[in-house]
Protein backbone atom coordinates (compact mmCIF):
# COMPACT_ATOMS: atom_id res chain seq x y z
CA UNK A 1 0.00 0.00 0.00
CA UNK A 2 1.62 3.11 -0.80
CA UNK A 3 2.32 5.48 2.07
CA UNK A 4 4.26 8.33 2.07
CA UNK A 5 4.54 9.33 -1.28
CA UNK A 6 0.83 9.82 -1.28
CA UNK A 7 1.68 13.21 0.35
CA UNK A 8 3.75 14.86 -2.05
CA UNK A 9 5.41 17.95 -1.43
CA UNK A 10 3.97 20.85 -3.29
CA UNK A 11 7.16 21.61 -5.19
CA UNK A 12 6.72 18.69 -7.16
CA UNK A 13 4.79 18.82 -10.50
CA UNK A 14 1.28 17.26 -9.86
CA UNK A 15 1.27 14.98 -12.95
CA UNK A 16 4.06 13.07 -11.95
CA UNK A 17 2.73 11.45 -8.69
CA UNK A 18 -0.19 9.33 -8.98
CA UNK A 19 -3.02 9.64 -6.55
CA UNK A 20 -3.23 7.33 -3.92
CA UNK A 21 -6.23 4.75 -4.44
CA UNK A 22 -8.09 4.50 -1.78
CA UNK A 23 -9.86 1.24 -1.06
CA UNK A 24 -13.22 2.49 -1.10
CA UNK A 25 -16.56 1.76 -4.22
CA UNK A 26 -18.99 4.85 -3.82
CA UNK A 27 -22.26 2.93 -4.56
CA UNK A 28 -25.93 3.80 -4.31
CA UNK A 29 -26.97 4.02 -0.52
CA UNK A 30 -28.01 0.94 1.19
CA UNK A 31 -30.68 2.65 3.25
CA UNK A 32 -34.60 1.87 2.59
CA UNK A 33 -35.30 4.79 0.97
CA UNK A 34 -38.22 5.63 -1.52
CA UNK A 35 -35.78 8.25 -3.88
CA UNK A 36 -32.35 6.27 -4.16
CA UNK A 37 -32.44 6.95 -7.98
CA UNK A 38 -35.29 9.39 -9.37
CA UNK A 39 -35.49 10.95 -13.02
CA UNK A 40 -32.59 13.43 -12.10
CA UNK A 41 -31.01 12.53 -9.23
CA UNK A 42 -29.67 9.96 -6.81
CA UNK A 43 -28.10 8.90 -3.35
CA UNK A 44 -24.61 7.77 -2.46
CA UNK A 45 -23.56 6.62 1.02
CA UNK A 46 -21.15 9.24 2.23
CA UNK A 47 -17.32 8.58 2.41
CA UNK A 48 -17.19 7.60 6.03
CA UNK A 49 -14.22 6.71 6.99
CA UNK A 50 -12.17 6.44 3.91
CA UNK A 51 -9.90 9.48 4.05
CA UNK A 52 -8.65 9.15 7.20
CA UNK A 53 -5.01 9.95 6.54
CA UNK A 54 -5.66 13.02 4.10
CA UNK A 55 -7.14 15.24 7.17
CA UNK A 56 -6.28 18.46 5.16
CA UNK A 57 -8.07 17.53 1.90
CA UNK A 58 -11.02 18.77 0.47
CA UNK A 59 -12.84 15.92 -1.05
CA UNK A 60 -14.54 16.38 -4.75
CA UNK A 61 -16.98 13.87 -6.44
CA UNK A 62 -16.38 13.65 -9.82
CA UNK A 63 -19.00 12.56 -11.60
CA UNK A 64 -18.86 11.17 -15.49
CA UNK A 65 -21.01 9.30 -17.97
CA UNK A 66 -20.29 5.81 -17.76
CA UNK A 67 -18.94 5.44 -21.11
CA UNK A 68 -15.83 9.01 -20.43
CA UNK A 69 -15.33 7.65 -17.17
CA UNK A 70 -11.83 6.37 -17.29
CA UNK A 71 -10.75 9.53 -19.65
CA UNK A 72 -10.92 11.61 -16.53
CA UNK A 73 -8.00 13.41 -15.52
CA UNK A 74 -7.40 13.54 -11.84
CA UNK A 75 -5.36 17.08 -12.44
CA UNK A 76 -8.43 18.49 -14.21
CA UNK A 77 -9.33 21.21 -11.63
CA UNK A 78 -12.89 21.76 -10.26
CA UNK A 79 -14.77 25.13 -10.67
CA UNK A 80 -13.34 25.75 -14.28
CA UNK A 81 -14.70 25.56 -17.58
CA UNK A 82 -13.22 22.11 -18.08
CA UNK A 83 -15.58 20.95 -14.96
CA UNK A 84 -18.40 22.98 -15.20
CA UNK A 85 -21.72 21.46 -14.19
CA UNK A 86 -23.31 24.07 -16.77
CA UNK A 87 -21.52 22.35 -19.77
CA UNK A 88 -21.96 19.11 -18.60
CA UNK A 89 -22.40 16.33 -20.42
CA UNK A 90 -21.50 18.12 -23.69
CA UNK A 91 -18.53 19.43 -24.20
CA UNK A 92 -17.81 18.51 -20.22
CA UNK A 93 -17.29 14.91 -19.36
CA UNK A 94 -17.00 14.73 -15.77
CA UNK A 95 -18.00 17.36 -13.58
CA UNK A 96 -16.33 18.15 -9.83
CA UNK A 97 -19.05 19.10 -7.08
CA UNK A 98 -20.07 18.78 -3.18
CA UNK A 99 -16.49 19.53 -1.93
CA UNK A 100 -16.34 19.36 1.48
CA UNK A 101 -13.84 19.05 4.25
CA UNK A 102 -12.92 15.42 6.12
CA UNK A 103 -15.03 17.61 8.95
CA UNK A 104 -18.06 17.13 7.20
CA UNK A 105 -17.40 13.11 6.74
CA UNK A 106 -16.78 11.93 11.01
CA UNK A 107 -15.22 8.64 11.48
CA UNK A 108 -16.59 6.66 13.12
CA UNK A 109 -20.20 7.10 11.55
CA UNK A 110 -22.99 7.20 14.28
CA UNK A 111 -25.35 4.35 14.34
CA UNK A 112 -28.73 5.00 13.44
CA UNK A 113 -27.83 8.15 11.61
CA UNK A 114 -28.85 8.05 7.87
CA UNK A 115 -25.45 9.74 6.08
CA UNK A 116 -25.98 10.25 2.01
CA UNK A 117 -25.36 12.26 -0.15
CA UNK A 118 -28.33 13.21 -2.80
CA UNK A 119 -25.99 13.93 -6.10
CA UNK A 120 -28.46 16.80 -8.34
CA UNK A 121 -30.63 18.75 -5.25
CA UNK A 122 -29.37 21.72 -6.04
CA UNK A 123 -31.74 23.09 -8.64
CA UNK A 124 -31.30 26.59 -8.02
CA UNK A 125 -27.77 27.24 -9.45
CA UNK A 126 -28.24 24.81 -12.46
CA UNK A 127 -27.90 27.45 -14.85
CA UNK A 128 -26.18 30.04 -13.17
CA UNK A 129 -22.91 29.44 -15.10
CA UNK A 130 -20.84 31.49 -11.67
CA UNK A 131 -21.60 28.15 -10.03
CA UNK A 132 -19.68 25.68 -11.60
CA UNK A 133 -19.53 23.47 -9.20
CA UNK A 134 -23.19 23.37 -8.90
CA UNK A 135 -24.70 19.86 -7.48
CA UNK A 136 -27.58 20.35 -10.02
CA UNK A 137 -29.67 18.08 -11.77
CA UNK A 138 -28.59 14.87 -13.89
CA UNK A 139 -29.57 15.76 -17.33
CA UNK A 140 -30.55 11.95 -18.71
CA UNK A 141 -30.94 9.03 -17.04
CA UNK A 142 -27.28 7.82 -17.46
CA UNK A 143 -25.82 5.71 -16.93
CA UNK A 144 -22.97 7.97 -14.92
CA UNK A 145 -20.42 6.54 -12.65
CA UNK A 146 -19.03 8.60 -9.90
CA UNK A 147 -15.72 8.69 -7.64
CA UNK A 148 -14.30 10.88 -4.75
CA UNK A 149 -10.94 12.49 -5.11
CA UNK A 150 -8.94 14.47 -2.19
CA UNK A 151 -7.30 17.51 -3.19
CA UNK A 152 -4.73 19.24 -1.60
CA UNK A 153 -4.72 22.70 -2.94
CA UNK A 154 -5.20 21.92 -6.87
CA UNK A 155 -2.92 18.44 -5.81
CA UNK A 156 -4.98 15.42 -6.39
CA UNK A 157 -3.60 13.08 -2.99
CA UNK A 158 -6.17 10.24 -3.30
CA UNK A 159 -9.46 8.84 -5.33
CA UNK A 160 -11.23 6.36 -4.40
CA UNK A 161 -12.24 4.05 -6.60
CA UNK A 162 -15.48 4.41 -10.03
CA UNK A 163 -18.65 3.44 -8.87
CA UNK A 164 -20.38 0.89 -10.67
CA UNK A 165 -22.42 2.24 -13.28
CA UNK A 166 -25.37 3.90 -12.03
CA UNK A 167 -28.65 3.92 -14.03
CA UNK A 168 -31.70 6.88 -13.37
CA UNK A 169 -35.07 6.04 -13.63
CA UNK A 170 -36.99 6.84 -16.75
CA UNK A 171 -40.93 7.96 -17.11
CA UNK A 172 -43.11 6.43 -19.10
CA UNK A 173 -45.75 8.23 -21.11
CA UNK A 174 -49.09 8.03 -19.50
CA UNK A 175 -50.49 6.90 -23.04
CA UNK A 176 -48.76 3.68 -21.81
CA UNK A 177 -51.28 3.26 -19.29
CA UNK A 178 -54.13 0.52 -20.82
CA UNK A 179 -57.66 1.86 -20.24
CA UNK A 180 -59.39 -0.81 -21.83
CA UNK A 181 -61.56 -3.08 -19.05
CA UNK A 182 -59.52 -6.39 -18.20
CA UNK A 183 -62.22 -7.96 -18.66
CA UNK A 184 -65.40 -8.85 -16.63
CA UNK A 185 -65.36 -9.68 -13.18
CA UNK A 186 -67.08 -13.27 -12.11
CA UNK A 187 -69.45 -11.26 -10.06
CA UNK A 188 -70.55 -9.71 -12.63
CA UNK A 189 -70.81 -12.98 -14.61
CA UNK A 190 -72.87 -14.41 -12.17
CA UNK A 191 -75.30 -11.56 -11.63
CA UNK A 192 -76.36 -11.39 -15.43
CA UNK A 193 -76.23 -15.04 -15.85
CA UNK A 194 -78.48 -15.75 -12.49
CA UNK A 195 -80.50 -12.81 -13.36
CA UNK A 196 -81.32 -13.82 -17.30
CA UNK A 197 -81.90 -17.10 -16.30
CA UNK A 198 -84.81 -16.31 -13.69
CA UNK A 199 -86.22 -13.69 -16.06
CA UNK A 200 -86.47 -16.08 -18.65
CA UNK A 201 -88.15 -18.75 -16.10
CA UNK A 202 -90.55 -16.20 -14.98
CA UNK A 203 -91.10 -15.20 -18.61
CA UNK A 204 -91.95 -18.68 -19.52
CA UNK A 205 -94.56 -19.21 -16.47
CA UNK A 206 -96.28 -16.28 -17.94
CA UNK A 207 -96.64 -18.02 -21.09
CA UNK A 208 -98.05 -21.07 -19.52
CA UNK A 209 -100.31 -19.46 -17.37
CA UNK A 210 -101.93 -17.31 -20.42
CA UNK A 211 -101.60 -20.42 -22.51
CA UNK A 212 -103.99 -22.48 -20.36
CA UNK A 213 -105.79 -19.51 -18.92
CA UNK A 214 -109.28 -20.73 -17.76
CA UNK A 215 -108.55 -24.75 -18.32
CA UNK A 216 -108.24 -26.80 -15.51
CA UNK A 217 -106.49 -29.82 -17.28
CA UNK A 218 -103.59 -29.23 -14.84
CA UNK A 219 -105.50 -31.23 -12.26
CA UNK A 220 -104.47 -29.24 -9.81
CA UNK A 221 -106.69 -28.88 -6.84
CA UNK A 222 -108.96 -25.56 -7.19
CA UNK A 223 -109.90 -23.63 -4.49
CA UNK A 224 -112.32 -21.07 -4.77
CA UNK A 225 -113.17 -18.16 -2.66
CA UNK A 226 -113.67 -17.94 0.53
CA UNK A 227 -117.64 -17.89 0.22
CA UNK A 228 -118.15 -21.86 0.73
CA UNK A 229 -120.12 -23.79 -1.63
CA UNK A 230 -123.57 -25.11 0.19
CA UNK A 231 -124.43 -28.17 -1.26
CA UNK A 232 -127.75 -29.38 -1.51
CA UNK A 233 -128.40 -32.46 0.11
CA UNK A 234 -131.36 -34.38 -0.89
CA UNK A 235 -133.42 -36.40 1.20
CA UNK A 236 -135.74 -38.77 -0.46
CA UNK A 237 -138.08 -37.73 1.94
CA UNK A 238 -137.76 -34.32 2.50
CA UNK A 239 -136.71 -31.20 -0.02
CA UNK A 240 -134.41 -28.61 2.34
CA UNK A 241 -131.06 -26.93 2.48
CA UNK A 242 -128.46 -27.88 4.21
CA UNK A 243 -125.44 -25.49 4.64
CA UNK A 244 -123.65 -28.46 5.85
CA UNK A 245 -121.00 -29.35 2.94
CA UNK A 246 -118.08 -26.96 3.23
CA UNK A 247 -114.93 -27.41 0.69
CA UNK B 1 -111.20 -30.60 0.99
CA UNK B 2 -110.18 -29.48 4.44
CA UNK B 3 -106.86 -29.93 3.65
CA UNK B 4 -106.53 -28.26 0.61
CA UNK B 5 -108.12 -25.96 2.36
CA UNK B 6 -105.26 -25.52 4.41
CA UNK B 7 -102.61 -25.26 1.61
CA UNK B 8 -104.75 -22.64 -0.31
CA UNK B 9 -104.75 -20.84 3.31
CA UNK B 10 -100.43 -21.42 3.86
CA UNK B 11 -99.83 -20.75 0.02
CA UNK B 12 -101.93 -17.34 1.19
CA UNK B 13 -99.99 -16.89 4.19
CA UNK B 14 -96.72 -17.46 2.09
CA UNK B 15 -97.41 -15.03 -0.37
CA UNK B 16 -98.46 -12.54 1.80
CA UNK B 17 -95.52 -12.66 3.98
CA UNK B 18 -93.48 -12.61 0.90
CA UNK B 19 -94.80 -9.65 -0.89
CA UNK B 20 -94.35 -7.77 2.99
CA UNK B 21 -90.73 -8.31 2.18
CA UNK B 22 -90.71 -6.81 -1.23
CA UNK B 23 -92.51 -3.76 0.21
CA UNK B 24 -90.12 -3.65 2.93
CA UNK B 25 -87.08 -3.72 0.47
CA UNK B 26 -88.51 -1.66 -1.78
CA UNK B 27 -88.67 0.85 0.71
CA UNK B 28 -85.19 0.06 1.59
CA UNK B 29 -83.73 -0.01 -1.97
CA UNK B 30 -85.11 3.52 -2.59
CA UNK B 31 -83.67 4.96 0.28
CA UNK B 32 -80.46 3.66 -0.25
CA UNK B 33 -80.51 4.58 -3.79
CA UNK B 34 -81.31 7.97 -2.62
CA UNK B 35 -78.21 7.79 -0.58
CA UNK B 36 -76.10 6.78 -3.29
CA UNK B 37 -77.44 9.57 -5.98
CA UNK B 38 -76.96 12.75 -3.12
CA UNK B 39 -73.73 11.33 -1.44
CA UNK B 40 -71.15 13.90 -3.66
CA UNK B 41 -68.12 14.07 -0.79
CA UNK B 42 -65.60 11.68 -0.86
CA UNK B 43 -63.86 10.84 -3.74
CA UNK B 44 -67.32 11.44 -5.61
CA UNK B 45 -65.70 14.03 -8.07
CA UNK B 46 -62.54 11.68 -9.29
CA UNK B 47 -65.71 9.57 -10.53
CA UNK B 48 -67.44 12.65 -11.79
CA UNK B 49 -64.60 13.44 -13.98
CA UNK B 50 -63.64 9.71 -15.38
CA UNK B 51 -67.25 10.67 -16.87
CA UNK B 52 -68.55 7.20 -15.84
CA UNK B 53 -71.81 7.80 -14.63
CA UNK B 54 -73.34 4.72 -14.71
CA UNK B 55 -73.79 3.96 -11.12
CA UNK B 56 -75.46 7.32 -11.26
CA UNK B 57 -78.04 5.54 -13.63
CA UNK B 58 -78.35 2.46 -11.78
CA UNK B 59 -78.75 4.57 -8.87
CA UNK B 60 -81.38 6.41 -10.33
CA UNK B 61 -83.26 3.53 -11.85
CA UNK B 62 -83.35 1.60 -8.41
CA UNK B 63 -84.67 4.29 -6.65
CA UNK B 64 -88.14 3.92 -9.03
CA UNK B 65 -88.02 0.35 -8.73
CA UNK B 66 -87.96 0.49 -4.99
CA UNK B 67 -90.80 2.74 -5.48
CA UNK B 68 -92.82 0.21 -7.67
CA UNK B 69 -91.85 -2.77 -5.66
CA UNK B 70 -93.31 -1.43 -2.51
CA UNK B 71 -96.75 -0.42 -4.67
CA UNK B 72 -96.89 -3.71 -6.87
CA UNK B 73 -96.42 -5.48 -3.24
CA UNK B 74 -99.61 -3.87 -1.78
CA UNK B 75 -101.60 -4.86 -4.97
CA UNK B 76 -99.91 -8.66 -4.57
CA UNK B 77 -101.67 -8.69 -1.19
CA UNK B 78 -104.84 -7.71 -1.99
CA UNK B 79 -104.88 -9.96 -5.10
CA UNK B 80 -104.03 -12.36 -3.05
CA UNK B 81 -106.13 -12.06 -0.39
CA UNK B 82 -109.12 -11.44 -2.72
CA UNK B 83 -108.15 -14.23 -5.16
CA UNK B 84 -108.89 -12.11 -8.02
CA UNK B 85 -107.52 -13.45 -11.25
CA UNK B 86 -107.13 -10.09 -12.56
CA UNK B 87 -105.43 -8.34 -9.93
CA UNK B 88 -102.85 -11.12 -10.14
CA UNK B 89 -102.57 -11.19 -13.79
CA UNK B 90 -102.12 -7.22 -13.86
CA UNK B 91 -99.35 -7.53 -10.81
CA UNK B 92 -97.28 -10.43 -12.35
CA UNK B 93 -97.25 -8.73 -15.75
CA UNK B 94 -96.18 -5.33 -13.94
CA UNK B 95 -93.51 -7.13 -11.65
CA UNK B 96 -91.86 -8.50 -14.51
CA UNK B 97 -91.52 -5.05 -16.05
CA UNK B 98 -89.91 -3.96 -12.93
CA UNK B 99 -87.95 -7.26 -12.63
CA UNK B 100 -86.45 -6.22 -16.18
CA UNK B 101 -85.68 -2.87 -14.65
CA UNK B 102 -83.92 -3.96 -11.33
CA UNK B 103 -82.16 -6.12 -13.47
CA UNK B 104 -80.45 -3.65 -16.06
CA UNK B 105 -79.27 -1.57 -12.76
CA UNK B 106 -77.67 -4.12 -10.86
CA UNK B 107 -75.91 -5.31 -14.33
CA UNK B 108 -74.78 -1.68 -14.92
CA UNK B 109 -73.76 -1.48 -11.50
CA UNK B 110 -71.65 -4.26 -11.58
CA UNK B 111 -69.97 -3.42 -14.97
CA UNK B 112 -69.36 -0.03 -14.04
CA UNK B 113 -68.22 -1.63 -10.85
CA UNK B 114 -65.22 -3.46 -13.07
CA UNK B 115 -64.86 -0.41 -14.86
CA UNK B 116 -63.01 1.63 -11.94
CA UNK B 117 -59.42 -0.27 -11.84
CA UNK B 118 -56.90 1.63 -10.51
CA UNK B 119 -55.45 1.95 -13.92
CA UNK B 120 -58.12 4.69 -14.79
CA UNK B 121 -57.45 6.54 -11.54
CA UNK B 122 -53.60 6.44 -12.06
CA UNK B 123 -54.17 7.84 -15.49
CA UNK B 124 -56.32 10.84 -14.61
CA UNK B 125 -54.31 11.13 -11.95
CA UNK B 126 -51.15 11.75 -14.08
CA UNK B 127 -52.86 13.90 -16.56
CA UNK B 128 -54.76 16.36 -14.42
CA UNK B 129 -53.48 16.76 -11.02
CA UNK B 130 -51.66 20.24 -10.69
CA UNK B 131 -52.72 20.83 -14.66
CA UNK B 132 -52.65 24.27 -14.06
CA UNK B 133 -54.98 25.22 -16.92
CA UNK B 134 -57.55 27.79 -16.03
CA UNK B 135 -60.01 27.31 -17.75
CA UNK B 136 -60.99 23.68 -17.18
CA UNK B 137 -62.48 23.90 -13.74
CA UNK B 138 -63.18 20.31 -13.49
CA UNK B 139 -58.79 19.88 -13.18
CA UNK B 140 -59.24 22.24 -10.12
CA UNK B 141 -61.53 19.60 -8.82
CA UNK B 142 -59.34 16.55 -9.37
CA UNK B 143 -56.16 18.12 -7.72
CA UNK B 144 -58.27 19.94 -4.86
CA UNK B 145 -59.49 16.34 -4.16
CA UNK B 146 -56.53 14.25 -4.36
CA UNK B 147 -54.94 17.02 -2.39
CA UNK B 148 -57.87 16.63 0.29
CA UNK B 149 -57.35 12.91 0.04
CA UNK B 150 -53.94 12.73 0.30
CA UNK B 151 -53.77 14.57 3.43
CA UNK B 152 -56.37 12.85 5.16
CA UNK B 153 -55.77 9.39 4.01
CA UNK B 154 -51.92 9.74 4.55
CA UNK B 155 -52.05 8.58 1.43
CA UNK B 156 -49.39 9.47 -2.25
CA UNK B 157 -50.72 8.32 -5.64
CA UNK B 158 -52.82 5.90 -6.72
CA UNK B 159 -50.54 3.01 -5.95
CA UNK B 160 -47.92 5.01 -3.76
CA UNK B 161 -44.95 7.85 -5.02
CA UNK B 162 -43.58 5.70 -7.62
CA UNK B 163 -46.39 6.85 -9.84
CA UNK B 164 -44.74 10.10 -10.01
CA UNK B 165 -41.35 8.62 -11.11
CA UNK B 166 -42.41 6.02 -12.99
CA UNK B 167 -44.70 8.06 -15.44
CA UNK B 168 -44.42 11.54 -16.76
CA UNK B 169 -47.18 13.88 -15.35
CA UNK B 170 -48.70 17.15 -15.83
CA UNK B 171 -47.45 17.32 -12.33
CA UNK B 172 -43.89 16.77 -13.67
CA UNK B 173 -44.09 19.44 -16.39
CA UNK B 174 -44.36 22.38 -13.88
CA UNK B 175 -42.60 20.80 -10.93
CA UNK B 176 -38.54 19.42 -11.35
CA UNK B 177 -37.65 16.30 -10.34
CA UNK B 178 -35.36 17.03 -8.03
CA UNK B 179 -37.32 19.32 -6.05
CA UNK B 180 -40.83 17.82 -6.05
CA UNK B 181 -39.79 13.46 -6.80
CA UNK B 182 -43.73 13.45 -5.47
CA UNK B 183 -46.07 16.52 -4.46
CA UNK B 184 -45.22 17.62 -1.21
CA UNK B 185 -49.00 16.70 -0.61
CA UNK B 186 -47.33 13.45 -0.36
CA UNK B 187 -44.82 14.42 2.93
CA UNK B 188 -46.12 14.37 6.29
CA UNK B 189 -47.26 17.57 7.10
CA UNK B 190 -47.65 19.91 10.37
CA UNK B 191 -50.08 21.21 12.11
CA UNK B 192 -49.68 24.49 9.72
CA UNK B 193 -49.43 22.32 6.27
CA UNK B 194 -45.76 22.31 6.09
CA UNK B 195 -43.55 19.25 5.52
CA UNK B 196 -42.13 18.46 8.86
CA UNK B 197 -38.92 17.53 7.47
CA UNK B 198 -38.28 18.51 3.90
CA UNK B 199 -35.02 16.78 2.74
CA UNK B 200 -36.54 13.87 4.31
CA UNK B 201 -39.78 13.86 2.06
CA UNK B 202 -37.52 14.63 -0.82
CA UNK B 203 -35.11 11.41 0.15
CA UNK B 204 -37.96 9.02 0.75
CA UNK B 205 -37.10 8.41 4.42
CA UNK B 206 -39.67 6.56 6.03
CA UNK B 207 -41.92 8.62 8.67
CA UNK B 208 -41.18 12.15 6.80
CA UNK B 209 -43.18 10.76 3.53
CA UNK B 210 -46.46 8.85 2.87
CA UNK B 211 -45.48 5.69 0.95
CA UNK B 212 -48.79 3.75 0.60
CA UNK B 213 -51.22 4.23 -2.21
CA UNK B 214 -54.50 5.74 -2.40
CA UNK B 215 -56.58 3.32 -4.12
CA UNK B 216 -57.72 1.72 -1.02
CA UNK B 217 -59.43 4.87 0.08
CA UNK B 218 -60.99 5.47 -3.38
CA UNK B 219 -62.29 2.32 -3.81
CA UNK B 220 -63.34 1.30 -0.74
CA UNK B 221 -66.53 4.17 -0.53
CA UNK B 222 -67.15 3.67 -4.25
CA UNK B 223 -67.02 -0.23 -3.87
CA UNK B 224 -69.77 0.00 -0.74
CA UNK B 225 -71.94 2.13 -3.08
CA UNK B 226 -71.72 0.08 -5.95
CA UNK B 227 -72.43 -3.36 -3.88
CA UNK B 228 -74.93 -1.80 -2.28
CA UNK B 229 -76.84 -1.17 -5.45
CA UNK B 230 -76.12 -4.20 -7.58
CA UNK B 231 -75.93 -7.30 -4.83
CA UNK B 232 -78.54 -5.63 -2.65
CA UNK B 233 -80.55 -5.37 -5.68
CA UNK B 234 -80.02 -8.85 -7.06
CA UNK B 235 -81.06 -10.42 -3.60
CA UNK B 236 -84.08 -8.75 -4.03
CA UNK B 237 -84.58 -9.68 -7.26
CA UNK B 238 -83.91 -13.45 -6.15
CA UNK B 239 -86.82 -13.24 -3.47
CA UNK B 240 -89.36 -11.63 -5.96
CA UNK B 241 -88.48 -14.55 -8.65
CA UNK B 242 -89.64 -16.69 -6.00
CA UNK B 243 -92.64 -14.97 -4.77
CA UNK B 244 -93.77 -14.39 -8.58
CA UNK B 245 -93.28 -18.07 -8.82
CA UNK B 246 -95.82 -18.59 -6.16
CA UNK B 247 -97.99 -16.23 -7.44
CA UNK B 248 -97.88 -17.62 -10.58
CA UNK B 249 -98.82 -21.11 -9.19
CA UNK B 250 -101.78 -19.70 -7.25
CA UNK B 251 -103.24 -17.95 -9.90
CA UNK B 252 -103.75 -20.64 -12.02
CA UNK B 253 -105.57 -22.27 -9.08
CA UNK B 254 -107.96 -19.42 -8.94
CA UNK B 255 -111.73 -20.34 -10.21
CA UNK B 256 -113.08 -17.80 -11.93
Amino acid sequence: RGCSEGSAPSTAPPRLLPADKVRHKPALTQEKLEGVTTASTFVLDQPRCVFNNYSTAVIWLVVALDKDAYAFNNSAGPGTNETAFQRFPDPVHAYMTLNVTLNSYPCPKPAGDITVLRVGSETSCAQDETRPTCNGPLPGPGPYRVKFLALEGSVPVAETYWSAPITLRTAKSPNSIPTTSSGHSAGMIAITTILSILFAILLAGLVAMLVFWGSDSCGSSTFGKQESVSVRRYNTHHVYDQPAARL
Amino acid sequence: MAKSDDCVHILQGLLVFGNVVIGLCGIALTAECIYVVSNSDGPYPLLKATENRDIHAAAWIGIFVGLALFALSILGIIGVVRASRTLLLVYIILMLITFAFEMASCITAATHQDSLTPDLFLKQMLERYQKSDPNKNSDNEVTKTWDELMRQNHCCGVNGPSDWQDYMSAFRLTHSDADYPWPRMCCVLDAQGSPVNLDGCKLGVSGYYNSNGCYDAISGPVNAHTWGVAWFGFAILCWTFCVLLGTMFYWSGIEY
